[in-house]
């Protein structure tokens, strides 16, 4: 009896020392953050110090303008960058998806601006930004158009920024996909070809439902970096005109550092935090919803 | 980044010793018993602070006492700073601070009072001349606890000395003037005449090269003209007066020259509108001194010897702002007694001198209207002038400063870029600062 209950343990042992590392990692840094954000904390004091202030950082937030702003900006930001890039990445790999000679370098070639340093990046989108010597402007001068204020006007920065992120980040869906792409069943794909499907019928039917599971984990993790990006907006606007680019990661930012209010950063972070809480938990019930109808249909087909 | 700058070791050779004794007297005796103390100090990476690191070699040679050098980017001093002093043994022995950090390092206890160095027989030197150092400066950065809490007065104590200071000053284009017989602007009605009428007589060339990007930038521009044309942030029972007629007339003045400014000036953060001057986009630039030791130097500019140096024109009143960084001993300093006598030997006449032949921004009146330093930089004599004018109260120096410099900052680039209502904006920003104050407790005693 004895033995067989040590059998039983045995596994959690051995799983014990990455569940320590994991909670010291991971949960108790959390943990200070959640504390954090009932405390009205400057940082010239030490955490002890700080006095307990309950939820009050939370519902401050909710009636600061500014912070309601950022969160709109920063969903406004994620959602179109993402649709964008899901849609470029996604046609690239299916017109990519095929052996073309040079295939390999052109790949390398295309992911490069997700390996640059988002600092790079940032400075080298505002000087091409830039009003008077920045290459969009010297070109649309050049060829009889006004220029545009694409840094100091609040529409236009709000898309200048877009189109950066747009730059950088569809590579990583590109490569996602393309990996997806090569590995799905090629019988299925041969059979639809043999049933006459074009290649309309045979993106839209066949290949883009069976990617869907990458896909959404594609999507998911694009969409939580999205809620983050900082250094190349910090780089490029700094938030403004106005509060026009100033997402939530940058608030945070800067009401720990500007405004030396470490409580209210951290129960903004804690919003961020559970907002994508809540997007992940959605996208795999989701994800789970589509799997359990999948296999349902299988049962049934296989019955039937 | 830090980029850790350890002066070299120097050995005092004996031809060195011998005429240090024979030529001073006077030094032979209060460095002695610190001689071989190592001191670790924290300087912003900054016009001033380069120069000073010429000059600090020459401190190790005369008092035999060592100085390990971590110079930061300035933005990043503070949090680096912030860790430091909550240390209970900080590394820091002396360090630099921009001047808004003075708030709250003073009142979380972090910064020594420096009334046991200056009383101190043993350190003190008697030929330091404390009134030579400028007065708007002290007022601005050394002092805290007098009036307003921030300022000078009967209550106030000194935790720092000025050191890399700096107030504003107009650059104009001397050729330009010249060209079109125009004249310096005095008054601020004559600067947004003229802002607005060198685009017209040099197209393609802005008037005024002014910051103007969301956040801290705008804010600095909107305050450089507040304190000219009477205005202030608040009244003496901290009520927000931002919004009264002289904020309106300060935000009209920056709008009218942003507007009137080289394109693109609507983004510009200091560094910009420094470029755009210095590439001969904008006729005239009006900020920090700092700004002056760059347009002489072919590889950043090209309009070397065409800059005049004015001083602030004046609105109803002359005020030129005041800031830049000052040196003080923390709490949790490990040789403060040596620490102090580097920050003496730094701000004395002598040194200062040193700093400012090497293009530093000195921070006495005697150093400015000397005839080498003028002889070298003779904007230096316009300065001097117009440091008789600094303002120390063009800005509050309150810790919750920083928030509503940002509000403002924002809601300003929005009047800047989206022609949102002067006065409604401003107002709205009154109201949120009333109650940041009313939380911080300002309003306790009304």
């Amino acid at each position: 009896m004895k033995s067989a209950n040590l059998n039983k343990m045995t596994p959690y042992f051995f799983i014990a020392p990455a569940g320590v590392v994991l909670a010291l990692g991971l949960l108790y840094p959390i943990a200070y953050m959640v504390y954090a954000s009932f405390l009205d904390w400057n940082p010239s004091q030490l955490i002890g110090e700080a006095d307990w202030v309950g939820f009050k950082n939370y519902s401050n937030l909710w009636v600061d303008e500014a912070f309601k702003e950022s969160m709109w900006v920063t969903l406004k930001f994620a959602f179109i960058v993402v649709s964008i890039e899901i849609v470029i990445g996604l046609g690239l790999a299916l017109l990519l998806d095929r052996n073309i000679r040079g295939i390999s370098a052109l790949r390398t070639i295309f992911i490069l601006p997700m390996m640059i340093a988002p600092i790079v990046v940032g400075l080298m989108w505002r000087y091409m930004y830039h009003p008077s010597v920045g290459i969009f402007n010297r070109t649309l001068k050049d060829l009889g158009f006004e220029s545009i204020p694409w840094l100091s006007d609040s529409t236009w920065s709000l898309v200048s920024i877009i189109i950066a992120d747009v730059w950088q980040w569809t590579p990583f869906i590109f490569i996602l996909c393309l990996a997806a792409l090569q590995s799905l069943p090629r019988s299925t794909l041969e059979a639809a070809r043999i049933d006459g499907a074009n290649a309309w019928q045979q993106a839209l039917y066949i290949k883009i439902p069976l990617m869907m599971p990458v896909l959404i984990v594609t999507l998911l993790l694009r969409l939580i970096d999205a809620f983050k990006v900082l250094e190349v907006i910090l780089v490029m606007t700094n938030g403004g005109p106005g509060l026009s680019t100033e997402i939530m990661a940058l608030r945070i930012s800067r009401t720990a550092s500007e405004f030396r209010e470490l409580g209210a950063a951290a129960a903004m972070s804690n919003y961020l935090l559970m907002m994508l809480l809540l997007l992940t938990i959605s996208m795999f019930l989701y994800n789970k919803f589509v799997e359990q109808r999948r296999q349902k249909m299988l049962a049934l087909a296989e019955g039937g | 980044m830090s980029i850790k700058l350890k002066t070299a070791k120097t050995t005092l050779l004996a031809f060195g010793a011998l005429s240090l004794a024979a030529a001073s007297a006077a030094y032979a005796g209060p460095y002695d018993e610190y001689e071989g103390t190592r001191l670790v100090v924290n300087f912003p990476a900054h016009p001033h602070y380069n120069a000073v690191m010429k000059v600090l070699p020459e401190f190790t040679k005369e008092t035999g006492i060592e100085v390990e050098v971590d110079q930061l980017q300035y933005m990043k001093m503070r949090q680096k700073q912030t860790l430091e002093l909550t240390k209970k043994k900080g590394d820091y022995d002396l360090l630099a601070y921009v001047v808004f950090s003075k708030a709250d390092y003073v009142y979380a206890d972090q910064l020594e009072n420096l009334a046991r160095y200056f009383m101190n027989p043993r350190l003190a030197d008697p030929a330091y001349d404390a009134t030579d150092l400028i007065e708007g400066y002290v007022a601005n950065i050394s002092i805290a606890g007098g009036t307003k809490g921030y300022l000078s007065g009967p209550t106030g104590s000194m935790f720092g000395v000025p050191f890399g200071s700096e107030t504003s000053i107009l650059g104009y284009r001397k050729d330009i003037f010249e060209k079109h017989g125009l004249d310096v602007p005095e008054t601020y009605d004559d600067l947004l005449e003229l802002a607005c009428e060198i685009p017209k007589l040099e197209p393609g060339m802005g008037g005024l090269a002014s910051r103007a990007a969301s956040g801290h930038h705008a804010s600095h521009a909107f305050l450089l003209h507040l304190a000219p044309l009477g205005g202030r942030i608040f009244d003496d029972e901290w009520n927000p007066t931002l919004n009264n007629a002289a904020g309106v007339k300060a935000a009209q003045a920056l709008k009218t020259i942003v507007d009137c400014g080289a394109e693109g000036s609507r983004a510009f953060g200091f560094a910009e509108a420094g470029a755009s001057f210095l590439q001969g986009r904008s006729a005239m630039f009006l900020d920090s001194t700092v700004f002056a030791g760059q347009v002489n130097d072919p590889s950043k500019s090209k309009v070397v010897g065409k800059i005049g140096w004015a001083p602030h024109p004046m609105g109803v009143r002359k005020g030129s702002q005041t800031g830049g960084f000052g040196i003080a001993i923390p709490k949790n300093a490990q040789n403060k007694e040596a620490a102090f006598l580097l920050m003496q030997w730094l701000t004395s006449k002598k040194a200062d001198k040193l700093i400012a032949l090497e293009g530093g921004n000195p921070s006495r009146y005697s150093t400015h209207s000397d005839a080498e330093v003028n002889a070298k930089f003779p904007h230096m004599k316009v300065f001097g002038e117009a440091l008789k004018d600094a303002d120390p109260d063009w800005r509050p120096i309150i810790p919750v400063w920083g928030k509503i410099n940002a509000d403002l900052g924002t809601t300003l680039s929005k009047i800047l870029t989206e022609d949102a209502d002067i006065q409604s904006s401003l107002d709205g920003v009154a109201e949120r600062a009333k109650k940041i104050m009313q939380d911080a407790g300002y309003y306790t005693w009304n």
